[in-house]
C-alpha cells in the first residue's frame, strides 16, 4: 500500500504541473525584462529622446559611444540618412542578425526614423525585450532639418543662450552641408563596428555521449 | 538568466567544477535507487523489477517540467540549451546495437561506471567492453561512416513534428508514464521477488 | 515527537518497492532528484548529462598516448586531438569522475560496498563475465553509432524534447524487450 501511495502522490503532483504547462502559452518570444508598468514609468520620464543639437554635437565630435540606427525603410535610407547610421528597418528589429548590434552596453542605441513614432516604436521594443542604452532622436529627421540644416536666427529679444545655440546650430548645418555629398555611401562609412559585449553562443557546447 | 555558462554569467572556469557536482549528484542518485546491480537493471525487461521505468521516466517528466517551467518564468534561454541533433539511421541501428547490449551485459554506460565504483566486477569488464567498443568503431569509421552521417535532421525537437506545444506533449508523456508505471507495479506485484 | 514523525517521513521516502524491505531509494524520489540534477546540469551549463563520451575521451587519450601518429590520422578520433586537445580536459569525463565518487559514497552509506561479481545463480561468474563483455562491447559500438547513450542521447534527449532522444529511448529499450526472451537464462533462469 505505501508503494501506491508514494505513486498516487507523484501523479498528482505530475499531472497538476502537466496540466499547467500544457494550457499555458509557450513562452517563445524573447522574455520581455520590463513590465508594462515599468515601460510606462520610463515613458513618462521622456529620458529616452536625444535632442538634435545633442545628437549634432555627437556625430560633429565624433563621438565613440553611439551608434545611430535608422529604422526607415532601406529605400528611404538610400536617399537620406545621418552620417554612419546603420540601417535597421523596423520589421528586422528583432531579426538575429541585428541583435549583437544592438544587444550591448558599451553604446548607445540611438533610434531615429522621419518623424519619431517609427523609432519610438523600435525603441519600445528594443527596450522591452531588456537592452540597454537605448535613445531616439527627438522629433526624428523632420525636426532634425529644422533646427540642424535650417535654423532659425533668434529674435535679438531672446536670451543669450539662444544665441549660442544658433551659432552652433549654424556650423552644425555648414558641418553636414559639407559633409552631405558622402551621405549617398552611409554604408562604407557607416560607424565602426561596436565592440560587443556578449557574444551570443547560438550553439550551447557540445553535449551527449 | 540560464543557462548561466553560456551566457557567460559565470565563468567557463567553473564548467568543470560543476561537471564533477553534477556528476556526483548523478552517481549518487543512481546508485541510491539501485542501478548499481544489473539484475535490478534487468528486472524491468522480465517484469520483477521496474525500477529503471519508474526512475528512468520520472527523471525525464521532471527535467522537461523543469525546463518548460524555467523557460516560462524566463529564467532560463531554451535557445542556448544544447538539444542533440537526429541522424534517423544511425540513430536506430545505433539504439537497437545498445538495447542488445543492455539485455547481454545487463548495464549501460552510466550505471556501470556506478556499479565499478562499488565494486561490482562484471561492471568493470561491462566498462572494457564499452572501451573496446569504442575502439572498434573508430578504426572502422571509414566503413560506417557514411551510414553514421546518413538522415541528418538537425537539432529536431518534438514539437515541430507532430505540431503540439511542448506542454501538452509533456502532460501526454506524464498520462503514458503513469499507466506505465501502474502497470510496472501490478507486474512487480506479480513476482516474489528477492532483494539484490 | 517530531524525530518520530521525521522517521516516518524518511521510511515513507526510502522504501522501495513492494513490501520488500530495501535499502534503497523510493523509485519515484529517486527519478526526481535525478530529474533536478539534470535539470541543474541544463540551468548551469547548458547541457545534460552523460557517460559514453567520457569513455570515448579515455579511448582517444589512450590511443593518443601509444600511438599519436595513428590518432591524428584517424578520421574519427583525429578531432578530438586537434590543435593538441586534451581529450581528457572535457565536460563528460570530470562528469564521469564524480558519477565514480558519488557512487562509490552512496554505496559506502548503504554499505554496499564489495567487490564481487553479481549473477543469477543459474550461470556461472565467468559467463557472466563473458556475457558482460560482450555486452560492453555492443553497447559501445551502438553509443559511438548513435551519438550517445542511455543518458546522453535517451534521457537527455527526451529533457530537451530532442526527437533523437525519443527514437534512442524506444530502440535501446524496444530491443532490450523484443531480445530478453532469448536471454532469459541469463537473468531468471527460468
Amino acid at each position: 500500500m505505501r508503494n501506491y501511495s508514494s505513486l498516487g502522490y507523484l501523479t498528482q503532483v505530475f499531472i497538476i504541473l502537466g496540466l499547467v504547462i500544457a494550457f499555458v502559452p509557450e513562452n517563445t518570444t524573447l522574455p520581455y525584462k520590463l513590465s508594462a508598468g515599468e515601460m510606462l514609468e520610463e515613458i513618462q520620464i521622456g529620458s529616452e529622446f536625444i535632442h538634435p543639437d545633442e545628437l549634432a554635437d555627437l556625430i560633429i565630435n565624433k563621438d565613440p559611444s553611439f551608434q545611430l540606427i535608422d529604422v526607415r525603410s532601406t529605400d528611404e535610407f538610400q536617399k537620406y540618412s545621418l552620417p554612419g547610421a546603420i540601417n535597421i528597418p523596423l520589421n528586422l528589429i528583432l531579426a538575429d542578425e541585428w541583435s549583437d548590434i544592438l544587444n550591448q552596453d558599451t553604446k548607445m542605441n540611438i533610434f531615429y526614423s522621419n518623424g519619431s513614432t517609427l523609432a519610438h516604436k523600435a525603441w519600445m521594443i528594443i527596450r522591452q525585450v531588456g537592452f540597454e542604452n537605448n535613445y531616439l532622436l527627438q522629433g526624428g529627421l523632420n525636426y532634425w532639418l529644422e533646427v540642424i540644416l535650417n535654423p532659425q536666427k533668434p529674435k535679438s529679444t531672446d536670451p543669450n543662450d539662444e544665441f549660442a545655440k544658433y551659432n552652433f546650430r549654424k556650423g552644425a548645418r555648414q558641418f553636414f552641408e559639407t559633409s552631405s555629398p558622402s551621405t549617398g555611401n552611409v554604408r562604407e562609412i557607416s560607424a565602426p563596428k561596436p565592440i560587443i559585449k556578449r557574444t551570443k553562443k547560438k550553439k550551447a557546447p557540445q553535449g551527449g555521449c | 538568466m540560464g543557462p548561466l555558462i553560456p551566457q557567460e554569467i559565470i565563468s567557463l572556469d567553473w564548467n568543470l567544477v560543476i561537471a564533477f557536482v553534477v556528476g556526483i549528484g548523478f552517481g549518487f542518485v543512481l546508485e541510491a535507487s539501485g542501478f548499481s546491480s544489473s539484475r535490478k537493471l534487468a528486472g524491468i525487461f522480465y517484469g520483477y523489477d521496474t525500477v529503471v521505468l519508474k526512475v528512468f521516466f520520472t527523471a525525464a517528466i521532471t527535467a522537461m517540467l523543469g525546463l518548460l517551467y524555467l523557460s516560462l518564468f524566463g529564467w532560463i534561454d531554451l535557445n542556448l540549451v544544447y538539444v542533440n541533433p537526429t541522424y534517423l539511421w544511425s540513430a536506430i541501428i545505433g539504439g537497437i546495437i545498445m538495447g542488445l547490449g543492455f539485455i547481454i551485459g545487463g548495464f549501460c554506460p552510466g550505471t556501470s561506471v556506478c556499479a565499478a565504483a562499488i565494486g561490482k566486477i562484471d561492471a568493470m569488464v561491462f566498462i572494457i567492453g564499452i572501451i573496446i567498443g569504442i575502439f572498434i568503431f573508430g578504426e572502422g569509421f571509414p566503413i560506417w561512416k557514411e551510414f553514421h552521417e546518413a538522415g541528418n535532421l538537425g537539432s529536431l525537437k518534438i514539437q515541430d513534428i507532430i505540431g503540439i506545444s511542448g506542454g501538452l506533449f509533456t502532460f501526454l508523456i506524464i498520462i503514458f508514464a503513469m499507466i506505465l508505471f501502474k502497470t510496472g507495479e501490478w507486474a512487480e506485484s506479480q513476482f516474489t521477488r528477492e532483494e539484490y | 515527537m517530531l524525530v518520530r514523525q521525521v522517521d516516518g517521513y524518511i521510511k515513507i521516502f526510502m522504501k522501495g518497492n513492494n513490501s520488500l524491505n530495501t535499502k534503497y531509494l523510493n523509485p519515484y524520489v529517486a527519478g526526481m532528484l535525478l530529474g533536478l540534477i539534470l535539470l541543474s546540469a541544463f540551468y548551469f551549463t547548458g547541457r545534460g548529462l552523460g557517460a559514453s563520451g567520457a569513455m570515448k575521451s579515455v579511448v582517444t587519450s589512450t590511443l593518443n598516448t601509444i600511438a599519436p601518429n595513428h590518432t591524428s590520422n584517424s578520421e574519427y578520433f583525429a578531432k578530438y586531438v586537434a590543435d593538441g586537445k586534451n581529450p581528457m580536459n572535457s565536460w563528460l569525463v570530470f562528469e564521469i569522475l564524480g558519477v565514480v565518487l558519488g557512487g562509490f559514497l552512496s554505496g559506502a552509506f548503504a554499505g554496499r560496498l564489495k567487490l564481487k561479481v553479481e549473477h543469477h545463480p543459474f550461470i556461472t561468474s565467468n559467463k557472466r563475465i563473458a556475457l558482460a563483455l560482450s555486452g560492453g562491447v555492443l553497447f559501445g559500438f551502438g553509443s559511438q553509432l548513435g551519438r550517445g547513450c542511455t543518458s546522453g542521447s535517451a534521457l537527455t534527449g527526451m529533457a530537451v524534447f530532442s526527437l533523437q532522444g525519443f527514437i534512442s529511448m524506444i530502440a535501446i529499450f524496444g530491443t532490450a524487450f523484443i531480445f530478453a526472451y532469448f536471454f532469459r537464462k541469463n537473468w531468471i533462469g527460468g
